[in-house]
């Protein structure tokens, strides 16, 4: 790494899993990276691989049946996972705020806009409604939505999938906070919006010089905005590096998989990869490495023994046994276009 | 299925109920052997002897009536009234017997056929919508607008008296509520990917309705159908205790304990003699009822929490 | 030069918005508003564009699941706009469909063999149960899942699976033409590749036709021949799929495909960023439908709609910069 920056948020080794009925859900089961102060951190992966669940270990926000379980959430150097909830409710929308993917279902229908984005100032900064409601405007017209003075006034429902997403993110930066969560905010919206939306958050972010951890599972909305990569497979990080190195030196199979397997647009694809199989069931997962029964590269150590978190060099993490042949096919080149 | 079997069978309430429903089955079956019946017509409760007076449990078959069954060779199996009589010297413990097979009769045939025609206009009504909706809901409010009790006793006068024209009074005023809770369920259901899948194939309305719509929707009305089964045993007994049911010495327990209305009380001096009169054919429509709607209870609860298809 | 199969000329389908306790009509959702296109034997036709723009709508009056207002469809050189109901469910054989959602697409009551073998049922194909049940067989061993599972309740079925089966649905009648709409959308990535590769082998194997919706133009770009750009109910561009993303004519087109994120972090493009939101398909703007988002507008564009004309060979496009 060039520049020392500043190191926001350490995760090590996190661990949260679901007391269920049915059994124990390893939602989350060792899961490491750094988010640095300025940067955005892209955790990528499918259903189900505990991506949502990290973030909201992070804030503190399960319920039963779900607990973390271990490791350390260090924000600023102090565990937040020690804290009581009385200091996380001071962190939480102030220093660490985080915003969602279906905005109807997280803004309350039966409260105005302006109220929501009120509520974190008031609640915070103990200004009053009326200053509050000044603020929001403010902030409704920052994110770009037309006429703030009139919408502040107006329920969700009156507003478009793209403007609700404006308003959520004018919620969660109304007290400058330093780290944004985002959990797929713009998957459910069209493509052109989704533009529009990215460019907002990433200016904001710039303006405050705030982190952001940005989650989905579209590999090109990363590419553009993440500096730093968490690859998520049933529960764990599979790999993490900086944006270069994950999309031209994979070393992880699942990674090298998914990027050969996505149509884009920049270049002809022959033929789609396959990563053959599904998801794995969190009730059964396989015995050793989670993703070996996808893996083209996979061995009998792999079907045994769980591979641990290892340094390629600075800044790269791999989980896999099989690194070298992976490097090789690597090397040969691994995007199959024309 | 026998995810839902095991349900019922681990939840307290409801086994208590199964085991209640068990109880009046085995009754109901068996009803001849534990009462052989002493008249050509089985529902017809044989007298104990000609008190006008209700004569307590225990009391033995008097004399005269032996000589008539002796007469009528009619073979007596049973010498005591175990529940005593009611007034007219009618066996009480027959009653009861005989009693669970015509509440059987009433709730299950009133509860079915009230579900029929309650889920054949409800479907029709929510498949096609537009004017025809309009025009069944707009009568399903008629019918729904007459207060029942009020409705089951004009159409029971019209028609006479009888169990049976109690029933088709139930049926006319009970299929409203399947009509509107089945219409719910398809508006719904129908919108849903499938059922334009199935239109896509080429499948016509009518096989849209009962293969997809109907199997879809049809667990909440059979919810409501076993809890109404109580209410309407209990429905028909109000109407006997008014007067339109079933005629005097008919094993019904409604009749049985609109008979013993004038023993209520008890006689001067003697609060609640008669109790046995109004008890016996109380408790049993009380313990009735109860069953079904445990059971009715825990298939609703059942039902809610499971997300569809993981039944 | 291929059979055309498919025709589609001036298709209106609105959908009335009713209000009031009379439910009286004050208005009209425009979704499709008189678009004509043609699709040829054994191609893949991309529509493509964001919601509201009625690419699915269109998809749904085609099969006439949703009836036309004005328009024809041209089906197989078969008019089937106004036919009555019994001789559109025969043509339906030709004409099957994949939808987006593969949770409500299966009904969750039915055993998958039932549920593939039903159009075959309804349609009197192979007398007898048991070699309905073989080719249901067959045709779930071509969609790769195991036959053995055919007793099987949909909700013992991923989500990948599940569209596999709505695929083998769709090839029991042995159709002409398959309507995807947004098939792979609702999977995850991982799978939907899987997905895509089996839709392109099956329509080599059977010599399929498709009318592939999406709003991806990255999944458009791979598996489509010739793409359609649909935008509040018009078509704004039509054209080959390597004429299309090499030089695109339409100012949406292009916003279009420069919102698309590419997976590549050193990839350059040209950052058109569109300014607000998709307007109302109750209260399209008047003239050009997209001229208050337009960054090349220009006066005529609020007046006058423009039409779509072929400005090269093949290529057609709706915007008054190509008035000559």
């Amino acid at each position: 790494m060039k520049n020392k920056k500043k190191l926001l948020l350490e995760i090590k080794d996190l661990k949260t899993h679901f007391f269920t009925e049915e059994g124990v859900v390893k939602a989350v089961d060792g899961v490491d990276f750094e988010v640095y102060q300025g940067e955005t951190l892209g955790i990528v992966g499918e259903s189900g691989c505990g991506k949502s669940v990290t973030a909201f270990s992070i804030l503190r926000l399960l319920d039963y049946p779900g607990k973390t379980v271990g490791g350390e959430v260090n924000f600023k150097g102090e565990n937040l996972l020690k804290k009581t909830e009385d200091e996380m409710r001071k962190i939480r929308g102030k220093e660490i705020a985080m915003i969602f993917q279906e905005p109807m279902t997280a803004l309350n229908p039966v409260f105005t806009v302006g109220f929501q984005v009120s509520e974190a100032l008031m609640m915070h900064f103990k200004m009053s409604k009326e200053e509050a409601k000044k603020k929001s405007v403010e902030l409704l017209k920052k994110v770009g939505i037309p006429i703030p003075e009139q919408r502040v006034n107006e329920y969700p429902h009156q507003l478009s999938g793209g403007m609700r997403q404006r308003a959520m993110i004018a919620m969660a930066m109304s007290c400058d906070p330093i780290l944004l969560i985002a959990d797929e905010p713009t998957t459910a919206l069209d493509v052109t919006i989704q533009a529009q939306i990215l460019d907002l958050m990433m200016n904001l972010l710039k303006e405050f010089n705030g982190s952001l951890i940005m989650i989905t599972h579209d590999l090109g909305v990363i590419a553009e905005i993440a500096d730093r990569i968490a690859i998520m497979y049933a529960g764990k990080v599979v790999e993490y590096a900086d944006k270069k190195t994950i999309f031209h030196h994979p070393l992880h199979p699942y990674t090298l998989g998914l990027l050969t397997s996505i149509p884009r647009l920049d270049m002809e694809m022959k033929r789609l990869n396959v990563i053959p199989g599904m998801v794995p069931n969190p009730l059964h997962f396989p015995s050793g490495c989670k993703f070996n029964p996808r893996c083209r590269f996979t061995t009998d150590r792999c079907k045994k023994e769980e591979p641990p978190l290892i340094k390629i060099e600075e800044g790269h993490l791999v989980k896999c046994w099989n690194l070298d042949k992976v490097e090789k096919e690597v090397k040969k080149g691994f995007l199959v276009g024309v | 299925m026998n995810r839902i079997l095991k349900k019922l069978f681990s939840n307290a309430t409801s086994l208590i109920g199964i085991i209640l429903l068990f109880f009046f089955i085995i009754i109901a079956i068996f009803a001849p052997a534990i009462t052989p019946p002493l008249s050509d017509d089985p529902y017809q409760i044989p007298r104990m002897s000609w008190d006008i007076n209700p004569q307590p449990p225990g009391s033995p078959m008097s004399d005269d009536m032996k000589e008539i069954y002796e007469f009528l060779e009619k073979e007596v199996k049973w010498e005591k009234a175990i529940c005593g009589t009611a007034e007219g010297g009618y066996d009480i413990f027959y009653g009861l017997i005989w009693g669970t097979r015509t509440a059987f009769k009433i709730g299950l045939i009133t509860v079915l056929l009230s579900m029929l025609i309650g889920v054949i206009l409800g479907s029709i009504s929510a498949y096609f919508g537009g004017w025809i909706d309009e025009i069944l809901m707009r009568i399903t409010d008629i019918f729904l607008s007459f207060p029942f009790l009020v409705a089951a006793m004009v159409l029971t006068t019209v028609l006479g008296r009888g169990l049976d024209k109690v029933m088709i009074a139930l049926i006319s005023f009970g299929w409203m509520g399947y009509a509107r809770l089945i219409r719910g369920s398809i508006l719904s259901a129908k919108e849903e990917t499938y059922v334009m899948a199935a239109k896509a194939l080429g499948v016509n309305d009518t096989k849209i309705i009962w293969k997809h719509l109907l199997p879809n929707t049809i667990f909440p009305v059979m919810v409501q159908a076993t809890m109404n089964i109580g209410s309407m045993v209990v429905t028909a007994a109000a109407l006997s205790f008014l007067g339109v049911g079933a005629p005097v010495g008919y094993a019904d327990w409604g009749q049985m304990v609109s008979f013993a209305r004038n023993w209520i009380i008890g006689s001067s001096g003697h609060a609640g003699q008669y109790w046995y009169a109004v008890f016996y054919p109380g408790i049993f429509i009380v313990l009735f009822v109860l069953s079904w709607n445990l059971i009715g209870d825990t298939l609703r609860d059942i039902l809610d929490p499971r997300l569809r298809g993981e039944l | 030069m291929a059979d055309l199969l498919l025709q589609v000329k001036n298709l209106v389908k609105y959908f009335p918005i009713k209000k009031g306790v009379f439910r009286k009509t004050v208005g009209w959702i425009k979704a499709v508003d008189d678009i004509s296109f043609e699709v040829y034997e054994g191609e893949t036709l991309g529509l493509v564009g964001e919601s509201g723009c009625g690419k699915t709508t269109t998809a749904l009056t085609i099969l006439r699941l949703e009836e036309p207002n004005k328009g024809q469809i041209i089906f197989d050189g078969k008019d089937i706009t106004r036919i009555k109901r019994s001789d559109m469910q025969k043509e339906r054989k030709h004409m099957q469909i994949i939808f987006q959602d593969p949770y409500s697409s299966l009904d969750p009551r039915m055993r998958i063999k039932d549920i593939i073998a039903e159009g075959m049922l309804t349609h009197n194909i192979l007398k007898n149960t048991q070699e309905r049940y073989e080719k249901v067989g067959e045709l779930l061993k071509k969609v790769g899942i195991p036959a053995e599972y055919m007793d099987r309740f949909p909700h013992e079925f991923s989500g990948g699976q599940r569209q596999r089966i709505g695929i083998a649905r769709a090839l029991a009648l042995e159709p002409k033409i398959i309507m995807c709409d947004e098939a792979v959308s609702a999977l995850d990535v991982s799978i939907r590749s899987q997905i895509i590769n089996l839709l392109k082998d099956l329509q080599e194997e059977y010599n399929l036709t498709y009318l592939f919706v999406a709003h991806d133009l990255s999944v458009i770009k791979y598996i489509s021949d010739r793409v359609v750009v649909m935008y509040l109910g018009k078509i704004v561009e039509i054209a080959d799929k390597k004429e299309f993303f090499n030089e695109p004519f339409h100012p949406y087109a292009q916003a279009l495909i420069s919102a698309v994120p590419v997976p590549n972090p050193d990839y350059k493009k040209e950052r058109i960023l569109l300014q607000g939101d998709v307007p109302s398909p109750a209260n399209p703007p008047k003239g050009c439908r997209f001229h208050p988002r337009c960054f090349k507008v220009m006066k005529i564009c609020s007046k006058i709609e423009p039409k779509l004309k072929e400005i090269k060979a093949g290529h057609f496009c709706a915007c008054h910069l190509y008035d000559k």
